[in-house]
């Protein structure tokens, strides 16, 4: 037998041979994720438990094989590929919510579970697991654990990290750990909390018990639609600057605006060039208190028009120009280059003006939607990748936007991870030192880098290839971002 | 400083100069007196300090304002207390984005001021805010009653800045409020005692203050009672920041209350007016339906005042319980675990958060040593009966009758390959964290 066959072999010892894939027509569903990179893995293994991810782990290991953890694939940062071949480790068949203590407000599910999956399954107690990536119809808990992964909502109420109490995970011998628990605190190293965004490099999650929130008793959305972009970008400024923190502060500028009047037809006004949602929720009485205001601080940045909704039929007409802009970007151009970083939110107005000026000057128009509340871009860069030039303009494009996130004090990522697509830029954050003391928690994982090698820390030039609107789809009909 | 013998003297003072060392009286663990104190006066020089401890395999134990020095095992090694109260300043403040950068050393207190003049706060308190120091809080992961709304500290700091035991300065996460760049390696530090390295600055976020503030202070007859309308509050509409309960004892010792007798709720409620009244009406209905006796609105004055005695509650310098411990269990758990104290044994003070599910249980000794030790191992076997976990924030001096940590289960192992990688020569707090790292 060959190497590959007696690996094969092992793993399908373990899962059973129907959950083993290794023909090359199986193998290319997961070449990708939501990325730019992609990478044929040896076999794609989907284990059904704890045990099995167990097995898994000791099979490959016995030949040497990397392991790529992967959730739903919808990553925009190249985390589930396999760019060093090996073993894919699917966890898409672990999808049970293996109990729900309404008491206590927590959940624990396996890793498998897509995200929205899981606020359906609580709705009933008047429960909802808070962060709300974009793609939260397909992307699993798993997934969002290992980006430690945000959303529109995650202004008010936190990100992945902030939800999860406690996670079981895998670790590169194979043996099962819990780390963190079901309550609040737990003596001893915040383990759990590293695990979160580490991008599926130190353990592979098999359960997370995650917090599950009341839903609100009143939800207020408020649409604010300026001429000019500068003014909603200084509204967003304001609001935070006059101490008021709602659940989602979203933006969307001009191009964005144009896109989504053609698809969803959202009825903007003409010659509107950037659309604020605001929504705040909580309390009744502090609703209305906090949309009084915030309307009053609109005011100030000459707003072309504000409207507000109670009730939910209406507030989804209002968010559905936001939600529907992705899908619509294609019709502006075939392919876009999405990136993610986050910016101190007083300085807004600067750089999206400074975003604009490199659009200008490289010809690529940049379409620029935000969760501007907690000060996360994500100006999509459109271009058409048939034209070779294109496409590496538009990577460098993202370098420079990148580049200038650090230059204004901020960060590489807010919610999509380093992966792959960034690794190039990581030293430009943190220095030799900084990177060897986070080296440093694989040997204490013991990770041998067993867990999908070759990310996040720079590893040279990679490779170069522009498909995130296949995550897109695979994100399903209606995604955001 | 001639007077002070030995290695860690003469090593310290090369690093950064004899100024910075004074004697180590006054920087007692667990009876063990170190050979000297150094008090750094910037990163560099803490850099220094340690390059040095390692070099010359000294055994350091970080101090920031001394509250919390009760918390760990006994030292393995202590010759040098390493006081990070010079590094005090706030870096960076930036008000329109809610974040501030500060030095480790600034006390809870000196930043909660500069942080006042433009409306904000960090939210997250511990007692004796006039000395504890934003390092010490975050290192030992004590916090007050805060926590109830704002949860862990861990989740307010957005970047740290630390010192590891090999000298090198090391930075992680930034100074904006969203990041997934590169390890969350601040979550290690944050309840890490000190032990894989010495936090020197950190950036957090922070929050808008509540434009009023007001408590609902409501008395019942017994503790089941005053929980379960606690935990009604929690499963209701209001917000608070804050919400306790406590009994006789904790009232009597922090004179929180005039009353002599009952069983107290206290939440601490916060918002624009309108918000602030509906919540009062929401929280006092919940209390009445519980069988309060008595209930009593604190005003904004009042608020804060009430506020500070129940954080300090065990951690002042004429009243110190002989143990302190705070339990963690699943909120459900809580009323079981509180009754459990009621019956077995000396009875503590406690003051308790329904809906958060912890508890701050204080044995006053009172002279019955053995019976009092006895009462906490019984509340430790309670509170990991009931799914958590309970740590002693305080024990009597060289006392090693009950671990401070109890178990920690099977993750052990990862925390010690942890302490290996950062501290190989075992040089901070050594012996002092779980399972004697
Ligand atoms: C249309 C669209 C919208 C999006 N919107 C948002 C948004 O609003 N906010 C946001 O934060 N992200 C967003 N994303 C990015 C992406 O959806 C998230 O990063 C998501 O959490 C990935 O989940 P997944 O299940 O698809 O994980 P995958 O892409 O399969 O994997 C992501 C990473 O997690 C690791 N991993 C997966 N499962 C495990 C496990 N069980 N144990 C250990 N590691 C594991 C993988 O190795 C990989 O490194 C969006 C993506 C798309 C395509």
């Amino acid at each position: 037998m060959s190497a590959n066959a007696e690996l094969i072999a092992d793993l399908e010892a373990v899962v059973g041979g129907a959950y083993v894939l290794h023909e090359p027509e199986d193998l290319i569903v997961y070449e990708y994720d939501g990325s730019v990179d992609r990478g044929l893995p040896a076999a794609v293994v989907l284990p059904a438990s704890t045990e099995e991810v167990s097995g898994v782990v000791r099979a490959a290991r016995r030949h040497g094989a990397p392991i790529v953890p992967r959730g739903a694939g919808t990553g925009l940062s190249g985390g589930a590929i396999a760019h060093q071949g090996g073993v894919v480790a699917a966890l898409t068949r672990m999808t049970r919510i293996l109990e729900v203590d309404v008491d206590n407000r927590f959940a624990v599910v396996e890793p498998g579970v897509v995200n929205l999956d899981l606020t359906h399954a609580v709705e009933r107690h008047g429960l909802y697991y808070a962060p709300d990536p974009s793609s939260q119809k397909a992307c699993t808990i798993g997934g969002n654990v290992a980006e430690n992964s945000g959303g529109p909502h995650c202004l008010a109420y936190g990100v992945t990290t902030n939800h999860v109490l406690g996670l079981e995970v895998v670790t590169a011998d194979g043996s099962v750990h819990w780390l963190g628990g079901r309550t609040r605190e737990s003596p001893g190293y915040d383990l759990r909390g590293v695990v979160v965004g580490s991008e599926g490099t130190l353990a592979i999650v098999t359960k997370a018990a995650v917090r599950l929130l009341r839903r609100p008793e009143a939800v207020k959305t408020l649409l604010a639609v300026f001429r000019e972009l500068d003014d909603a970008s200084a509204a967003v400024s304001g609001v935070i600057a006059a101490g008021i923190v709602p659940a989602a502060i979203e933006m969307m500028d001009e191009l964005c605006i144009r896109a989504a009047e053609q698809s969803v037809h959202a009825g903007y006004p003409t010659g509107a060039g950037a659309v604020l949602l605001v929504e705040v929720d909580g309390l009744r009485e502090a609703v209305d208190e906090e949309v009084d205001e915030v309307e009053r601080v609109c005011l100030r940045y000459r707003p072309m028009e504000i409207r507000t909704a109670t009730d939910p039929e209406e507030r989804e007409r209002l968010w559905a120009g936001r939600k529907g802009v992705l899908g619509a970007l294609g019709r502006l151009a075939p392919n876009y280059y999405l990136v993610d970083g986050t910016i101190p939110r007083t300085r807004l107005v600067e750089v999206l003006s400074r975003i604009r000026e490199i659009s200008a000057e490289t010809g690529l128009p940049i379409a620029n939607l935000l969760h501007a509340g907690d000060g996360n871009l994500h100006p999509s860069v459109l271009f058409d990748e048939r034209n070779p030039d294109e496409a590496r303009t538009a990577l460098e494009i993202g370098g420079r936007i990148l580049e200038l996130c650090l230059e204004v004090g901020g960060v590489l990522s807010g919610e999509h991870g380093i992966g792959l697509e960034k690794q190039e830029y990581f030293s430009l954050m943190f220095d030799d030192d900084d990177m060897e003391s986070m080296a440093q928690l694989k040997p204490a994982f013991d990770t041998g880098d067993a867990f999908n090698p070759g990310k996040i820390f720079p590893a040279g030039a990679s490779c170069v290839d522009v498909f995130q609107s296949a995550a897109v789809a695979r994100a399903g009909a209606g995604a955001w971002v | 400083m001639t007077t002070i013998p030995g290695t860690a003297v003469r090593s310290v003072s090369e690093a950064v100069g004899a100024e910075r060392l004074s004697g180590g009286e006054g920087r007692v663990i667990d009876g063990i007196r170190p050979a000297a104190a150094v008090a750094p006066e910037s990163t560099e020089e803490v850099s220094r300090v340690l390059g040095a401890a390692r070099r010359d395999g000294l055994g350091v134990a970080p101090r920031g304002g001394g509250t919390r020095m009760g918390l760990g095992g006994p030292p393995e090694r202590y010759d040098l207390s390493l006081d990070t109260s010079r590094l005090d300043r706030v870096a960076a403040h930036n008000p329109a984005d809610l974040t501030a950068t500060v030095e480790a050393g600034i006390t809870l207190d000196a930043l909660r001021e500069s942080l006042e003049e433009h409306g904000q706060f960090l939210a997250m308190d511990a007692p004796r805010p006039d000395l504890a120091t934003v390092g010490g809080t975050l290192a030992a992961g004590a916090i007050g009653p805060l926590k109830w709304q704002f949860g862990s500290p861990r989740d307010l700091v957005v970047g740290m800045k630390v010192v590891q035991a090999n000298g090198r300065v090391t930075k992680s996460g930034g100074r904006v409020v969203k990041n997934v760049s590169g390890y969350d390696m601040a979550r290690l530090h944050v309840g890490g005692l000190g032990t894989l390295g010495v936090i020197v600055e950190v950036s957090f976020k922070l929050t808008p203050l509540p434009r009023r503030q007001a408590t609902l202070l409501a008395a019942f007859d017994d503790s089941g009672p005053a929980l379960s309308a606690g935990l009604a509050i929690s499963n209701g509409w209001a917000a608070p920041l804050a919400m306790v309960t406590f009994d006789a004892e904790a009232n009597r010792r922090g004179g929180f209350t005039g009353s002599a007798r009952g069983y107290f709720l206290a939440v601490r409620l916060g918002g624009r007016p309108r918000t602030l009244d509906r919540q009062i009406d929401d929280c006092r209905r919940s209390c009445d339906r519980h069988g309060a006796v008595c209930l009593e609105v604190v005003d904004a004055a009042g608020t804060p005042v009430l506020w500070s005695k129940i954080r300090d509650l065990g951690w002042m310098d004429d009243d110190a319980p002989e143990y302190t411990a705070r339990a963690s269990v699943p909120s459900s758990r809580l009323p079981g675990l509180i009754a459990g104290l009621e019956t077995g044994g000396p009875a503590p003070a406690v003051v308790a958060e329904p809906g958060y599910g912890s508890a701050l249980v204080h044995w006053f000794a009172d002279g019955e040593r053995d019976a009092v030790s006895g009462a906490v191992a019984d509340a430790r076997v309670g509170a990991v009966h009931a799914g958590g976990s309970l740590v002693l924030e305080r024990r009597p001096m060289g006392s090693r009758k009950i671990d401070p940590w109890g178990e920690v289960g099977g993750s052990l192992s990862i925390m010690r390959r942890m302490k290996e990688r950062y501290d190989p020569a075992r040089i901070l707090n050594p012996g002092r964290f779980v399972g004697g790292i």
